[in-house]
């Protein structure tokens, strides 16, 4: 019955919307706008993991149970295979030496046996040279046992024909390429079509890979089904012997015995604790671990989704406003007739809902073809460049989209609750009569609501992440928001409280009006004050971070050029006394960098082992103070320093005495004694920074991976790293950069990746003006009478034109300032709750006032224009008639 | 573009003939035939574990040839001659409770049992050791393969495993022992000791996802039985096509068998061979029917043909040793299989015979497989299909005179185990 009643009445809702296009294409574009990039994170989110873990369950193969390294960069040592491989229980075990090397192309020496064709192999040349890119990339290879890996992992089983074209070029000799033992043979490399790509290589071709013995040359002798990322294949043999390291495996993968209890015969076979080096893996766990990696972008781009949400809410508040004071006859018209009061607030809330959906359509068909978009040009891993030419399916995470609809749909809805509350409360006999002017006429607004809300979003930021996730400080959010909102006439009272100086008329009309519909206020700023606050909120964050970072970077690179060696090959041994020889050369410290992996699920934490001095707090960014060093450390206990993420996501604290599994230090495990943590924003998963003394002393390694040099004054970083390089040719390859390179490269890379935010703050605050603009007509044109009987007692058009400009400025004023405090209270939030619930690292605030000032001001302008526009238009001829009406 | 599971087999069985061709190769140049070549520096290359290499260059050398004339010497030739292309370790019998095997004539068999291990030598074998080196070292391949008949199930149930192997004999994950016969390959294990004059096998191999798992102890009986011309037992018309083959049969069987949850301690009696080559087929060899007999009255009776793709006998051969008595070698005109009845595999389509008349210089015999669904689809594995089972020997008044296996290779085409080189 309701449902025919609200159907029937569609006609009106229909010719309101006819009348009044734009606005409300604004409110909904608005709503869509929130949905479409709330949808879009989401999809690519969903599109890149569904990509990653297809690749990793093609790279992976569907093992029973998964042996791997703690220590990525070092794997174990493969006597452990023994164990594995003589075990009843195991039905295949498969060993996997996995490694990030860098590669490079080799032109095909020319040799006379070659039957290619002359003149194609010349082009083709041309063509590769073309494609060729300087120096080398890097290629994840991984070492498998090709006789035995297509029985579990048939994706890195190599086939040997690339393409159907491609001439035989090997003849058919018995342990050529085209044979089953050739593919065993130590210099054959198999590689997927992204590897291929990347590297611009075909069969036949030579590849140079960097193992720990150097160069190694590699003939491509076939292709892998595995799609994803770039991939290459070899046997095990030839990458433990030729690539390195010899004797050791990254990865057993196992296809256990039916009917094995999997956890309890991995209790068994290795011992509860399995020896030093290895742990069990899971293989959903690497899914999880780039789950975790991209957390970064999901957080960042749902803030902005939330953002253009509940701006896109608050939006619908003011169009639904306006369209509420604009048919206040029809819809008293409408009560008269006899429809109950309930029902013209549903009626309201039925026409919001619909706009809602209609937005929250919108906003899902055009959060994929951005998805799509984003997909085609950046690829599944947002930018990596690892899928060129290869775009990932779109997915559609059907329970997550579901969600962003329904946002959006309850924002279009909750943004129509008050001005429903106000058709519902209408009178309609005097609202007939145009006197239904339904505010004002109320009791002052309490505080008590906004307050409420306000306590409620504080509360709300204190709670913990839920599911590693900043979801409560969201809330708290959104709470404080719509607090700041409902507290909006609170302000303008206290603002218009003070007795007006000026006693001249106009003025004091437009005081006393603005004072007494303070009530409407909200309605009028509503978007402003949502706009401006989210802005401010961003603005505080943004200026935060980055001030943070710029301090960081200056307190982590104190040398003036940085060496790494490519790979996670150490760099040769004499490097240092080498380098320390140049007479640029100042200063030379080396470091040993170690990813270990502490919880499957998690991305690796790195091990830093350097010149840390006597004094930590030059050359790490501390957080707080350090403890003093206790003065009898037991022999084999290392002073140590923790990233901030290793406090979150391990709970290590300093004072604590902790253990780090490290195959090389006795007992399998390095003694900590944890003493301070440091702010690390390069390295979101946690590090553990000790001296490299004490390393050295603990395990015996002495190799290093990094080194940190001083220069003389006038000397160039980038001279120094090409003669570095020069000195190692052919023996190792080196990333070398200069700290001054280094910080502007991550201060670029930092606003680049915030940029994004600045094109929405502009959004949101134009967003938010149309909200002003549309909720002042709607004020005018229900003041109509009123103006006329203004302009009857002798009022000229300028004069009510400046009267409505001073209200609203009044207004404005009062949702700037509510804005600007809402603003700091949700940077407070966004800093020092969502960034460390989602990223692990601290900041401090940093207020931007001259930035926030702009904003504010630019705001208050443009709010004024909107507002004169708006008068321009409500002292027009029509509202001297207006008068006349009802007379 | 994932490989079908033909493709897998297609790729394996290509690997067994390349490794048969290349170590045939290397045989023609370890026998001295390529001129070219120095002989020791390509036995050097045969990376053999410090605990097997011997002494001897020399005597190294001969290990890895198969030559007519070379005396066999034990327990040194129990063990493994990683230098040839293809080497086997088969081992078959019968089994029944605690005290069947005392009167042989009588027992009534519940189980037939097969146990192979292979040893296939890899064309990179001799890549030296800074290319390949360390554990996964692919200079060997090692498969096994395990059947089971269940005689009362009307069942045969069969595992395989595959492994390379690097040619250190330390590791226990897989290794094939030179200096005698020690097999390891993953959990399987075959092993020799000498228990004074005479031999005592122990094998363990579980296959758990068919819920079998057989603990053999085989002692011998009788002294070994050398194939062929002391040992050298030729496969083809020419003197190249040849293999070294000795026989353990009469061995006493002492087992534990797990059986779809079931454990039973039985006894019987088994056949054991070993036997080692460069090239075992002449190339217009598509297979060959084989059967090893343990006679009740103690005496031992092989016999085999190599047949063309037409189904012609190529060549043949055999051997009848009585109880304590010497052996007789038959001539290739003496043997002749005739089939009688066949059965087609419904997994693999291939047609075996599994009733045969058998003739041989000792008399006209009839064969019976006890079961006809015997064939041993390695597919999904070491790509290997052939008919291996358990069989009872009838003479002229059908009597039952011997319990063995039958073996029918290349049936399910052309046999690549290398042996067909």
């Amino acid at each position: 019955m309701q449902q025919r009643l609200w159907w029937r009445l569609m006609p009106l809702s229909l010719a309101e919307w006819r009348h009044h296009p734009w606005r409300h294409a604004v409110a909904l574009l608005a709503v869509a706008l929130g949905v479409a990039l709330a949808a879009s994170v989401q999809m690519i989110n969903a599109s890149a993991l569904a990509e990653f873990s297809q690749a990793v369950r093609s790279v992976n193969g569907q093992p029973d149970a998964v042996l791997g390294a703690t220590s990525l960069q070092d794997g174990f040592d493969d006597t452990v295979f023994a164990t594995l491989a003589t075990d009843e229980a195991v039905a295949l075990a498969s060993p996997l030496l996995e490694q990030d090397l860098p590669a490079r192309r080799e032109p095909p020496a020319a040799s006379a046996g070659d039957a290619r064709d002359a003149a194609a192999a010349a082009g083709a040349q041309a063509q590769r040279e073309a494609q060729a890119l300087p120096g080398s990339q890097r290629l994840r290879v991984v070492g498998v046992d090709l006789l035995t890996v297509g029985l579990l992992t048939p994706d890195l089983v190599p086939s040997l024909a690339i393409s159907p074209t491609a001439a035989p070029t090997a003849a058919a000799t018995p342990d050529g390429p085209d044979t089953a033992w050739g593919r065993l043979a130590a210099d054959r490399v198999y590689l997927n079509a992204a590897a291929r790509q990347q590297l611009g290589l075909e069969q036949g071709d030579s590849l140079q890979l960097l193992g720990v013995h150097g160069w190694q040359r590699f003939t491509v002798a076939g292709a892998l089904p595995a799609g994803g990322a770039p991939l290459a294949v070899l046997d095990i043999a030839a990458a433990q012997t030729r690539l390195g390291p010899a004797g050791r495996l990254s990865r057993v993968d196992l296809r256990l015995v039916a009917g094995v209890d999997r956890e309890r015969w991995q209790r068994q076979v290795l011992g509860a604790q399995p020896p030093p080096g290895v742990r069990w893996l899971r293989s959903e766990d690497a899914v999880q671990r780039v789950s975790n990696l991209s957390r970064a972008y999901r957080v960042n781009l749902g803030v902005l989704a939330m953002v253009a949400l509940l701006v896109g809410g608050f939006l619908v508040y003011s169009v639904v406003s306006l369209s509420v004071a604009q048919r206040l006859p029809q819809l008293a018209l409408l009560g008269v007739l006899g429809l109950a009061a309930a029902d013209r607030r549903r009626l309201i809330l039925f026409e919001s809902a619909l706009l809602g959906l209609l937005g929250s359509a919108l906003g899902l068909a055009a959060g994929a073809g951005l998805a799509a978009l984003a997909l085609r040009l950046l690829g599944a891993d947002l930018g990596g460049g690892y899928f060129a030419g290869v775009a990932p399916v779109l997915h559609w995470p059907w329970p997550v989209l579901a969600a962003c609809f329904a946002l959006g749909t309850a924002a279009a809805v909750l943004g129509a609750w008050w001005p429903a509350r106000q058709a519902e409360r209408l009178a309609p006999a005097m609202a007939l009569k145009g006197l239904g002017d339904a505010d004002g006429a109320r009791g002052d607004a309490s505080a008590l609501p906004g307050g409420v809300l306000l306590a409620l979003g504080g509360l709300l930021a204190l709670a913990p992440p839920i599911a590693g996730l900043p979801l409560a400080a969201y809330a708290a959010v959104a709470l404080l928001l719509a607090g700041g909102v409902v507290l909006v006439p609170v302000v303008v009272r206290w603002l218009l409280a003070l007795p007006l100086a000026s006693h001249q008329p106009v003025a004091l009309l437009a005081w006393r009006r603005a004072h007494f519909a303070r009530g409407t206020a909200s309605a009028t700023v509503a978007g402003v004050v949502a706009s401006l606050a989210l802005s401010v909120a961003i603005t505080v964050m943004v200026a935060s971070f980055r001030s943070a970072v710029a301090d960081w970077l200056q307190t982590v690179l104190p040398a003036d050029l940085y060496v790494r060696g490519v790979g996670s090959s150490p760099l040769p041994p004499g490097l240092v006394a080498r380098a320390s020889a140049l007479p640029e050369v100042r200063l030379v410290e080396a470091g040993r960098q170690r990813a270990i992996s502490l919880a499957p699920q998690q991305p690796a934490v790195m091990l830093l082992a350097r010149e840390l001095g006597a004094q930590p707090a030059h050359r790490l960014p501390l957080v707080g103070d350090a403890l003093p060093p206790q003065p009898s450390l037991p022999a084999g206990v290392v002073d140590a320093w923790i990233s901030e993420p290793m406090v979150a996501l391990y709970g290590w604290r300093p004072g604590q005495r902790v253990a780090l599994p490290l195959a090389d230090a006795p007992g399998g495990a390095l003694q900590l004694q944890l003493r301070g943590v440091w702010r690390d924003y390069g390295r979101q998963f946690g590090a553990v920074a000790i001296n490299r003394a004490d390393y050295q002393r603990v395990t015996g390694d002495d190799r290093f991976n990094e080194l940190a040099l001083w220069l003389q004054p006038g000397s160039s970083a980038d001279t120094v790293g090409q003669r570095l390089q020069a000195l190692v040719a052919g023996e190792a390859a080196l990333e070398t950069i200069g700290t001054q390179t280094l910080r502007q490269l991550s201060l670029k890379i930092f606003d680049r990746s915030f940029a994004v935010t600045h094109y929405l703050q502009a959004v949101a605050i134009a967003v938010g003006l149309v909200g002003v603009a549309a909720s002042l007509s709607a004020q005018v044109l229900a003041r109509r009478k009123e103006f006329g009987l203004l302009a009857h007692l002798g009022f000229t058009r300028r004069q009510v034109m400046a009267m409505v400009a001073a209200e609203t400025t009044a207004w404005l004023a009062a949702g700037v300032l509510t804005g600007l405090a809402l603003g700091a209270a949700m940077a407070v939030v966004l800093v020092h709750v969502v960034n460390p619930q989602s990223f692990h690292w601290s900041m401090p605030l940093q207020w931007p006032g001259w930035r926030l000032a702009m904003l504010a001001s630019a705001v208050l302008v443009s709010g004024m224009l909107a507002a004169a526009w708006t008068a321009r238009r409500a002292a027009s001829h029509h509202a001297v008639l207006a008068v006349k009406e009802d007379w | 573009m994932t490989p079908a599971p033909t493709g897998r087999r297609g790729w394996l069985r290509l690997l067994l003939a390349q490794a048969a061709l290349s170590a045939t190769a290397a045989g023609a140049r370890d026998a001295g035939l390529d001129a070219g070549r120095d002989p020791k520096r390509d036995a050097q290359h045969d990376a053999i574990g410090p605990a097997a290499a011997p002494s001897d260059g020399a005597e190294r050398l001969l290990d890895n040839q198969v030559l007519p004339g070379r005396r066999l010497q034990f327990p040194r030739d129990h063990g493994a001659h990683s230098g040839t292309a293809i080497e086997w370790w088969y081992l078959t019998g019968w089994l029944g409770p605690p005290g069947a095997a005392d009167a042989p004539a009588l027992a009534q068999p519940m189980y037939g049992f097969q146990i192979t291990f292979f040893r296939v030598r890899s064309p990179l074998a001799a890549v030296p050791s800074s290319q390949a080196a360390g554990r996964f070292a692919p200079r060997q391949l090692l498969m096994a393969h395990v059947a089971v008949t269940d005689l009362a199930g009307r069942a045969h149930h069969h595992a395989q495993r595959l492994a390379r192997w690097s040619g250190e004999e330390t590791w226990p994950e897989a290794h094939a022992r030179h200096a005698d016969t020690g097999l390891a390959l993953g959990p399987w294990r075959l092993r020799r000791e000498a228990d004074g004059p005479r031999s005592r096998y122990r094998c363990r191999v579980a296959a758990p996802e068919m819920g079998l798992a057989l603990d053999l102890t085989l002692t011998s009986t009788q002294p070994l039985l050398l194939q062929g011309d002391q040992g050298f037992s030729q496969k083809g018309p020419a003197r190249a096509q040849a293999s070294h083959y000795y026989t353990q049969p009469q061995l006493a069987v002492r087992a534990e068998l797990g059986l779809a949850g079931k454990r039973q301690v039985l006894a019987g009696s088994a056949w054991l061979d070993h036997e080692w080559s460069q090239s075992l087929l002449p190339s217009d060899a598509v297979g060959w029917d084989w059967m090893g007999i343990n006679l009740h009255d103690g005496g031992a009776l092989t016999a085999f043909v190599l047949r063309r793709a037409d189904g012609s006998a190529l060549w043949g051969g055999g051997s009848h040793r009585p109880k304590g008595g010497s052996v007789r070698a038959f001539e290739a005109s003496e043997v002749r299989f005739s089939a009688l009845a066949w059965w087609t595999s419904p997994a693999t389509g291939a047609r075996y015979p599994v009733h045969w008349q058998v003739d041989t210089p000792l008399g006209r015999f009839e064969l019976r497989a006890l079961l006809d669904a015997q064939e041993m689809d390695g597919r999904a594995g070491t790509g290997l299909v052939y008919w291996e089972g358990l069989s009872a020997l009838h003479d002229g008044q059908g009597q039952r005179i011997g319990l063995g296996y039958l073996e029918m290779t290349g049936r399910a085409g052309k046999l690549r185990l290398g042996l067909s080189g």
